[in-house]
């Protein structure tokens, strides 16, 4: 191996090294502080979402999110408890895999996000700049709090 | 046997079940033994969905106790994520046990298993890939489980699939039976005294049959009714099976036709065009008396009537039918023409209890308003007085309604009824102001106050207990040998507002279900031909809610707090020799975001429970059930405990921790000398799995 070579393979080496520094700095900062307290989803990500769950959802969870006989609310205190100290890529996941019931697996991931967000606005949780991305890895570190954590 | 004298044998149903081999599940408990067995712990069965035919969730077991529940350790687990194509959350399943095997429903496409009871190992799957014919089903995964039939020599396992098939397995192999059926199978949409479509029909089933003698009777559930698209779908008819060869032996109309009995309480022939008027909960039955038991529901319309004007039998009643020929012997209506929901939602509980110095054959029945009807099983006539009370008529156009509807004298209601200013969230004098300011945009008033048209400012009324009731499907249990039954309930009140429809193409009715300024929904069609015809237009919309209207309808919370006042979910002991309530228990770890609420901070608030559909288990000495929902405990964990209470006092004796909620009702056995507990649990980000626990050391 020649001396340039070995300088390009440290010079690689230490992108590579930069570029983990850096990722675990992006990593760290999404991690760490996001939560659906934070402004996770945009506001007109939540009103298409609006439109994706009365078509998709508000049949049999009801026109306000309240649930009816056969389904769950997916607003207030049941809601809420339920998911408290999971991850918006947790209930992506959830909603992805099995709803709607008579055809699971057939909303794409950006009508889930944005049923998603919506949900949140229902429960609450502001809007920010940046919308919830399509896809559950995207958003596992986003973790659902029922209570605006103080501070 | 020997030992047992008379007066014990009148003091005891579950004994007088056993002795004179009344109901099956007596022979499922306490009798399953080996006769002349010495050992000390004989094993035990669990042959019907709730313990017996008499539904009584209950085991005289005793090794797992007071005094080492906390001591409960995981047996083994089965998880139910390879089952079907996805994972499945919603495990509603109660396994039987029988001869050391496990038999359930598991796994979003409804498979049916045999697990080793010992450890939890998979011994055979029976699967059904119905296609289009289950996507369209209304009652869609695993369901409640299984039911078993024996002559002796066969055994049989059978259930009803998601597409609403009936299939009957030998229990030894998963293989269908081929003298059942066609290939073991029978197509319930086929000879059902209607033609429907094969594929899109709104008609299934989510709870066990009932198999009693060598029938098997199968009811029928349908799409929710808060905004029916049509009322011409389906009409749930129960049906009897001969369990050897699934020759339909009898069919009863829950929705009567012209000349039989019941077709006069509807007014001008409604029944005629009337459909849904499903039985979806489980039944009870005594052999003894001929009896089943099927609790009705609605026809068309959950909260709106004006197709289905009069009484209209069969809704919200218990109708008990001849076994062998499927005729009706007596029924009691619970609610007259319903307009909250409020179908008969689980098994009634049949109990042999003291009353007026003599042992009555009676039976209790957990319902989604809080009562429990107490009945003379035999004729239906209650066993305390239940009284015609003048209820408030609503101001929906072209509705009917009942001018009286009937108030049980005994026992009290076991649950919140009706709203009330005392009923509201009283935490703190502020919250409690907030939520007498909040209730003024909405109507409230005791119980069977009819739904009104929302608007703003008066969005609805405020229905407690709500849509869900109450108590719901995993009913109640009950203790044969002190007469007492034990419910769980939860206190989670519902907007019942009526709006109008102009969309023929949403729903056929001009008013349906919902909240003023939000347009109603079509619901799922499963295939149904839009009736028309008869559409009548509505009264203009209501205008869009005003800024000063108060806050955004249907949200029935004060700080994100529930509106009304704890418990949010308890057990009541209801003593059936008196008719009252023993005790009451707060059933559920405080919410998380009641802990945590800032309004609430510094307060010591007593656990409030929580809101779910849960069944208990009762044993020699406890009362044995899990929470319906997650919390986050001490160490930062997210779970649920499976609590156990002294069934005489009410007491919290134990509590074990489970990953998630309790999803489906526990049952108990006892197999080599070890008491085993079963629980189905699941929910939020925790798929399905059955736990059994067991106590520590060598099984």
């Amino acid at each position: 191996m020649s001396e340039r070579s070995k300088t390009h393979v440290r010079g690689v080496a230490a992108l590579g090294t930069a570029l983990l520094v850096l990722g675990g700095a992006i990593v760290h900062a999404q991690t760490s502080d996001r939560t659906v307290w934070t402004g996770v989803y945009t506001s007109d990500q939540a009103e298409r979402g609006k439109a994706a769950y009365a078509e998709q959802c508000a049949a049999c969870h009801g026109p306000t999110l309240a649930g009816i006989d056969v389904a769950p609310p997916l607003t207030g205190s049941a809601f809420l408890n339920n998911w408290n100290n999971t991850s918006a890529g947790d209930l992506f996941e959830r909603i992805h895999t099995t709803m709607p019931q008579n055809n699971p697996g057939s909303l794409s991931g950006k009508t889930v996000s944005d049923i998603e967000a919506y949900m949140f606005q229902a429960n609450g949780f502001p809007a920010g700049q940046t919308a919830l991305p399509p896809s559950q890895p995207m958003m596992a570190g986003i973790k659902i709090l029922a209570t605006k954590p103080a501070g | 046997m020997k030992g047992i004298s008379r007066r014990r044998l009148l003091a005891s149903t579950a004994s007088t079940f056993v002795l004179s081999g009344l109901v099956g599940g007596g022979r499922a408990i306490g009798a399953t033994a080996p006769s002349g067995t010495t050992t000390p712990h004989p094993d035990t069965e669990w042959r019907y969905y709730a313990a017996d035919q008499a539904n009584t969730r209950y085991s005289p077991l005793d090794q797992i106790n007071a005094a080492n529940f906390n001591d409960l350790e995981v047996a083994w687990t089965f998880k139910t994520d390879a089952l079907g194509a996805r994972k499945e959350y919603q495990f509603e399943s109660t396994p039987l046990l029988i001869k050391g095997r496990l038999f359930t429903t598991a796994g979003p496409r409804r498979d049916c298993i045999a697990l080793d009871a010992a450890t939890g190992e998979l011994l055979w799957m029976h699967r059904l890939d119905e296609g289009a014919r289950a996507l369209n089903s209304p009652r869609q995964l695993s369901g409640h489980g299984v039911s078993y039939w024996t002559d002796g020599t066969k055994e049989r396992i059978l259930y009803v699939t998601t597409g609403y098939q009936l299939v009957s397995l030998d229990a030894a192999t998963g293989q269908p039976d081929p003298e059942f059926g066609t290939n073991g199978i029978v197509d319930l949409k086929r000879d059902f005294d209607q033609e429907i479509d094969l594929v899109d029909s709104d008609v299934a089933l989510h709870s066990t049959p009932m198999v009693v003698k060598d029938v098997v009777v199968v009811g029928a559930a349908h799409a929710a009714g808060d905004v029916p698209v049509t009322r011409h779908t389906v009409r749930g008819y129960v049906r009897g099976f001969d369990a050897r060869t699934g020759r339909r032996k009898w069919i009863f109309h829950t929705i009567p036709l012209k000349g039989e009995y019941g077709y006069d309480t509807w007014l001008d022939g409604d029944a005629d065009k009337a459909t849904n008027g499903g039985a979806w909960a489980q039944m009870s039955a005594d052999e003894e008396l001929g009896l089943v038991y099927i609790p009705v529901e609605l026809p068309t319309g959950d909260e709106t009537g004006m197709y289905r004007r009069g009484d209209a039998l069969f809704g919200e009643s218990l109708v008990a039918v001849d076994i062998e020929t499927g005729r009706r012997r007596w029924h009691y209506q619970m609610v007259h023409h319903g307009l909250w929901d409020r179908d008969v939602p689980c098994a009634p509980i049949l109990c042999d209890i003291p009353h007026n110095g003599r042992i009555v054959k009676a039976l209790a029945q957990p319902t989604k308003q809080a009562y429990l009807y107490v009945l003379d099983r035999t004729n239906g006539k209650p066993i305390w007085p239940i009284v015609e009370r003048k209820v408030e008529k609503g101001d929906v156009p072209g509705e009917w309604y009942s001018p009286t509807q009937p108030v049980p004298s005994k026992p009290p209601a076991y649950d919140v009824q009706g709203v009330a200013i005392d009923d509201l969230i009283d935490f703190t004098p502020e919250l409690r102001a907030q939520a007498v300011e909040f209730v003024k945009n909405y109507k409230i008033g005791p119980l069977f106050t009819p739904p009104v048209i929302s608007k703003p400012g008066r969005w609805g009324t405020i229905s407690a207990p709500g849509v869900q009731g109450g108590t719901n499907w995993p009913g109640g249990s009950y203790d044969p040998e002190t007469h007492v039954v034990y419910v769980y309930s939860k206190t989670q009140p519902s907007l019942m507002g009526i709006v109008g429809n102009a969309d023929p193409e949403v729903t056929e009715s001009p008013f349906v279900h919902g909240v003023a300024g939000v347009t109603p929904r079509k619901m799922p069609l499963m295939g149904a031909e839009s009736g028309g015809g008869d559409f009548r237009p509505p009264p203009p919309p209501p205008p869009r809610p005003g800024q000063k209207a108060g806050p955004p309808p249907g949200f029935l919370t004060v700080q994100g707090l529930p509106l009304l006042k704890p418990p949010y979910g308890r057990i009541t002991a209801i003593d059936l020799t008196k008719g009252d309530i023993a005790w009451q228990a707060a059933h559920g770890e405080t919410p998380d975001n009641i802990r945590n609420h800032p309004a609430l901070k510094g307060l010591k608030i007593p656990r409030t429970g929580r809101p779910g559909n849960l069944g208990p288990l009762t044993t020699k000495t406890l009362v044995i059930c899990g929470e319906a929902g997650f919390y986050t405990n001490e160490y930062g964990v997210r779970g649920a405990m499976l609590r156990a209470y002294d069934k005489a006092t009410g007491m919290e004796k134990g509590a074990v921790y489970m990953p998630a909620p309790q999803s489906g009702s526990p049952m108990t056995y006892m197999l080599k000398g070890k008491q085993y507990l079963v629980v189905a649990i699941g929910g939020g980000n925790y798929s399905a799995e059955l736990v059994a626990y067991r106590l520590p050391g060598k099984a």
